[in-house]
């Protein structure tokens, strides 16, 4: 079967097999920046925004959300022109393996979208569902707290 | 990974009147996936179909006099953030539908997928007992509304071979009522190892209507009628929380498995039951 979304602002159409799920689909057609690991929903790697709600596409059917808009990492900002959480993730450390990251970062994007000024509690709840197999989670926090400052002055 | 290797179509109905009918032509390898989580999870190689409610516009929070009505497709965060749980039974249904799983997960379990569901562990079980929850079926020909006590007491498992789950009915507690719940997890977003619900009136200090369920026992949720009985006529005051500890530790039906022992749990329940009294004597 066939199915139809807009992937970072792009249209696209699969060929899928019903039972599969979103991540697998993603990947095979080279959207690599989705990470995929538990396929259980457990550890968030896969995270992207699914019509604007932060889901994990290992749990997702690709016929589920058919005709959705999809935005994964590379949706928010790119190598030159990186979103202020990219920026911030880098300059506050908060990358070292860097498997978690394209999924923490989704989720941090959702929060600050319905939160620009989260306290350390929200931030901690937003990407509970991020595991990082680093334990690098002092700095992702500090680094969603520095983006959150340069949203607000203004730096997208 | 193909998680669903004999799934051969998907069915995407537009009422739900064809989604019951839908599910009674297809026959037991059919399912209907709420959020996808367990089906995905848990995959099941028998499957020959799935049905998709997204066309059932099913997603609402809706409020009337007496009555809150939370449609099937409605995600425990949609659920959580609607204004209509701001205020209900003081904003303790929200926090605790705030602390299940985790962020992204809750953006994608349904109220719907987690009632026909019904994990033993499931938190929402817990709390639709509690708060004596109506379930609203349709099978295609007519709507019922059963309590969700009834419902699991029957063979739901037959009637959803039947019937579409089409949204949960809450009562509106008038501000006598208090309610409120705990679980016991080994992580923030772990599966409970207990959980326990306590609804009950209190007027001029003196309890009625109790109502208490626990949950994960490690069985399904159930409802602990000698707790309520205890609860019944009595009068708050530290002394009672601390007797309703000692009562629900020696008396609450709980059992060990591979995760903790019986005595722990009930010593959990017990501790669980004092906190909540002394919560509702503070509020």
């Amino acid at each position: 079967m066939k199915v139809h979304y807009k992937i970072n602002g792009e249209d696209k159409e699969f060929e899928i097999q019903p039972g599969e799920v979103l991540l697998d689909v993603l990947r095979r057609n080279g959207y690599t920046e989705i990470k995929g690991n538990c396929y259980l929903g457990t550890c968030g790697a896969c995270a992207v925004l699914i019509d604007g709600v932060a889901k994990t596409t290992c749990t997702t059917f690709a016929a589920q959300v058919n005709n959705a808009e999809i935005i994964t990492i590379k949706g928010i900002g790119t190598i030159t022109e990186p979103h202020p959480l990219q920026k911030a993730f880098v300059e506050k450390g908060a990358v070292q393996c860097g498997f978690c990251t394209p999924g923490t970062i989704i989720s941090a994007y959702a929060l600050l979208k319905n939160n620009p000024d989260p306290k350390e509690e929200d931030i901690k709840k937003a990407i509970d569902g991020n595991l990082c197999r680093c334990t690098g989670y002092v700095q992702q926090i500090n680094a969603i707290k520095y983006a959150s400052k340069l949203l607000k002055g203004g730096k997208r | 990974m193909l998680k669903l290797k004999g799934v051969k179509q998907c069915l995407y109905p537009k009422t739900i009147e064809e989604a019951a009918a839908l599910l009674k032509e297809n026959g037991e390898d059919t399912r209907i996936v709420g959020g996808g989580l367990h089906l995905t999870a848990f995959p099941n190689p028998a499957l020959k179909a799935l049905i998709f409610l997204n066309n059932l516009k099913l997603n609402y929070v809706k409020e009337t006099d007496n009555k809150i009505s939370i449609g099937a497709t409605t995600t425990i965060s949609e659920l959580a953030t609607s204004d209509k749980m701001k205020d209900y039974l003081n904003g303790n249904v929200k926090k605790l539908l705030q602390s299940i799983a985790s962020e992204l997960l809750r953006n994608q379990i349904t109220i719907g997928g987690s009632i026909a569901q019904r994990e033993s562990y499931s938190d929402i079980a817990t709390l639709l007992l509690v708060l004596n929850a109506q379930v609203v079926l349709n099978d295609g020909e007519k709507e019922i509304a059963v309590p969700i006590s009834d419902f699991y007491k029957s063979d739901f498992r037959a009637a959803l071979k039947k019937s579409v789950i089409k949204e949960v009915v809450l009562e509106k507690f008038d501000p006598s009522y208090k309610s409120d719940m705990e679980r016991f997890t080994r992580n923030a977003t772990d599966i409970p190892l207990l959980n326990f619900a306590v609804l009950l009136q209190a007027k001029e200090g003196i309890i009625k209507n109790a109502s208490v369920i626990v949950g994960a026992r490690p069985g399904p949720a159930e409802r602990f009628t000698e707790a309520e009985e205890f609860l019944n006529g009595k009068i708050f005051s530290n002394g009672l929380a601390e007797k309703f500890n000692k009562f629900v530790e020696e008396n609450v039906d709980v059992a060990g498995d591979i995760r903790i022992g019986k005595e722990y749990r009930a010593h959990i329940a017990g501790i669980f039951a004092k906190r909540i009294l002394k919560r509702f004597m503070e509020e």
